[in-house]
């Protein structure tokens, strides 16, 4: 196992509530892990406290063995981390940034450059890769992901790596932090791209409150979800919600959208419930799909618990 | 033969604090230019007489005002910005020694002053008919004061809320220029403030680049870099206990 955290606690002072609860996983090499979760349930402080920046209140964390609370100096060295604000790239080029980390990670120059080109090129970015001019939010964003893999440590923290990028490019990013994985690292990925990143983690812990509610791997999560299908409708108009079936549990309306999940026998029934919904003019559209990741992370984290007073992250 | 980590970290961070602020360079130097030859004439105009005695002052002391403003003021508010952006927290993730960011940031601060001190003190030479007696300490004196100004500019700055930093540098800036014998003699301030710059080190800091100068020390060589050198450990050391501290 790589990354190990046991029991991880932290509270921050004027703060009622604990940002990190008792938090523990583990990530071993090779492995893509998810931590999912709210704003502020606690995930950035996790991240901070596993690069030795944090001081935990209680608990262990190590990494290759090593106790990186006692020495943080280890964290720093077996961790690459892309911060979840901007990586700080002003006046640079991307070039010169992720050739600048990589060096000071102790890549050789040749290595470097050679692994920085790769990177910058499977993003699309070579074109601007020597221009010093003030990067889109999403472009700083990938040369900041380039600066974590450029010489990647045997944990790679990602701390929401997608946000703001085009899709083409998330689906490259998407590819290249499995590679990672493939090579080796145990990369601990922060998002809230929830559904994206079901096609790469292989294990996931939701986290509210400081708290680990969930973990597993994404089928392990969906089959205690107790429904494999849902149905999910646009609404004509939200104030005017059509009469529910007697199908389906969990029904969920957010603003346009109405949510079920479905048992299979369910489908066909389902199916014409919202056929005729559709008809009377209550529905725009509807779907039947495979239950996925956001159903999950939907079921455990309620709305009340997307803000938690004085946590960070 | 390759570089100890600890070095070949310490450039690297140099490098960047070059790369990222390459377009400021000049502006940077220039103003520092610009501020020594203001203080140079622009003292002048306060001045009736410009005697022998108070042409040194001026000359001296602009020079001193140069290697300090920068360090006491730019300094700090460039690691209170640090540390709002998100810079700070991104260097303290890296694998390199905890004062080595610091360093590199007053090493930039120190290259900067510099040309601006030695321009200072050669136009204030050709105006006011200076004979000066350089001493080969004069260059370790020079690096010695803008590192101790950043250094303590640094140590501000980790112990304000980055919000008041801004506000206590300015007030520093005015106290440097109007209340602290640099360039003038310390017999002209009230007694009140010659015990207080007794404790302080812009006099002695003052008092080496006049020294190293001129030949003549207002107090003793030993005494003004001794004070000198005490202050900069004591401000590096704060900064290094901030840099080291987890919350």
């Amino acid at each position: 196992m790589i990354l190990e955290a046991e029991g991880v606690t932290k509270r921050y002072r004027r703060s009622a509530a604990p940002a990190n609860d008792g938090i523990s996983l583990q990530v071993e090499a090779g492995e893509v892990f998810g931590l999912l979760g709210p704003n502020g349930a606690g995930k950035t402080t996790l991240v901070s406290q596993i690069l030795g920046v944090l001081l935990p209140d209680a608990g262990s964390i190590r990494i290759a063995g090593h106790d990186v609370v006692a020495r943080p100096e280890m964290a720093r060295r077996l961790c690459s981390y892309q911060p979840q604000a901007t990586a700080p790239v002003e006046g640079l080029t991307p070039r010169e940034a992720v050739d600048l980390i990589g060096r000071l990670r102790g890549g050789r120059p040749g290595d470097v450059g050679r692994r920085g080109e790769e990177l910058l090129g499977a993003l699309d970015l070579l074109a601007s890769a020597d221009r010093r001019v003030p990067l889109s939010g999403g472009m700083a964003r990938l040369v900041g992901f380039c600066m974590a893999a450029v010489v990647p440590g045997r944990v790679v923290v990602l701390d929401e790596p997608t946000n703001d990028v085009d899709p083409l490019r998330r689906r490259a990013l998407w590819s290249l932090v499995r590679s990672l994985a493939d090579r080796g690292a145990a990369v601990l990925l922060v998002t809230h791209n929830v559904n994206e990143s079901e096609r790469c983690v292989d294990r996931l812990a939701i986290v509210a409150g400081g708290r680990v509610l969930a973990h597993g791997t994404p089928s392990q999560l969906k089959a205690n979800l107790g429904a494999p299908l849902r149905i999910d409708c646009s609404l004509d108009d939200p104030s005017r919600p059509p009469p529910l079936p007697n199908i389906g549990t969990g029904w969920v309306a957010t603003g346009r959208r109405l949510i079920g999940q479905i048992q299979l026998p369910e489908a066909g029934d389902a199916v014409s419930w919202a056929k005729t919904q559709l008809d009377a003019g209550w529905l725009v559209e509807f779907s039947v799909a495979p239950a996925s990741l956001e159903d999950v992370y939907a079921s455990w984290v309620q709305p009340d618990q997307t803000q938690t007073a004085g946590a960070i992250g | 033969m390759s570089l100890p980590p600890a070095v070949r970290s310490y450039l690297l961070l140099v490098r960047w604090e070059f790369l990222r602020r390459r377009q400021l360079v000049v502006m940077f130097v220039l103003l520092q230019v610009a501020l020594g030859v203001g203080i140079v004439y622009g003292f002048a105009f306060l001045v009736p007489q410009i005697t022998p005695t108070v042409a040194v002052f001026l000359a001296t002391g602009a020079m001193t005002i140069t290697l300090t403003l920068l360090g006491l003021v730019a300094v700090p508010q460039e690691v209170a910005l640090a540390r709002v952006s998100g810079r700070q927290g991104y260097l303290d993730a890296l694998p390199v020694p905890r004062l080595a960011p610091l360093l590199s940031e007053l090493t930039f601060a120190v290259l900067m002053q510099l040309p601006g001190a030695v321009a200072t003190l050669a136009l204030a030479a050709v105006r006011f008919h200076l004979h000066l007696q350089l001493s080969p300490l004069v260059l370790p004196a020079a690096a010695l004061t803008a590192l101790t100004a950043a250094a303590l500019g640094c140590a501000i700055a980790v112990s304000l809320p980055p919000n008041a930093t801004q506000q206590v540098t300015q007030f520093l800036s005015v106290g440097l220029l109007l209340f602290s014998p640099v360039a003038f003699p310390m017999s002209r301030l009230p007694a009140g403030l010659q015990d207080l710059h007794r404790g302080l080190p812009v006099a002695y800091m003052a008092d080496i680049m006049r020294g190293t100068i001129t030949g003549h020390y207002d107090t003793s060589r030993l005494l003004a870099f001794g004070v000198v050198m005490a202050w900069c450990v004591a401000g590096l050391a704060t900064c290094g206990r901030a840099a080291a501290r987890r919350h």
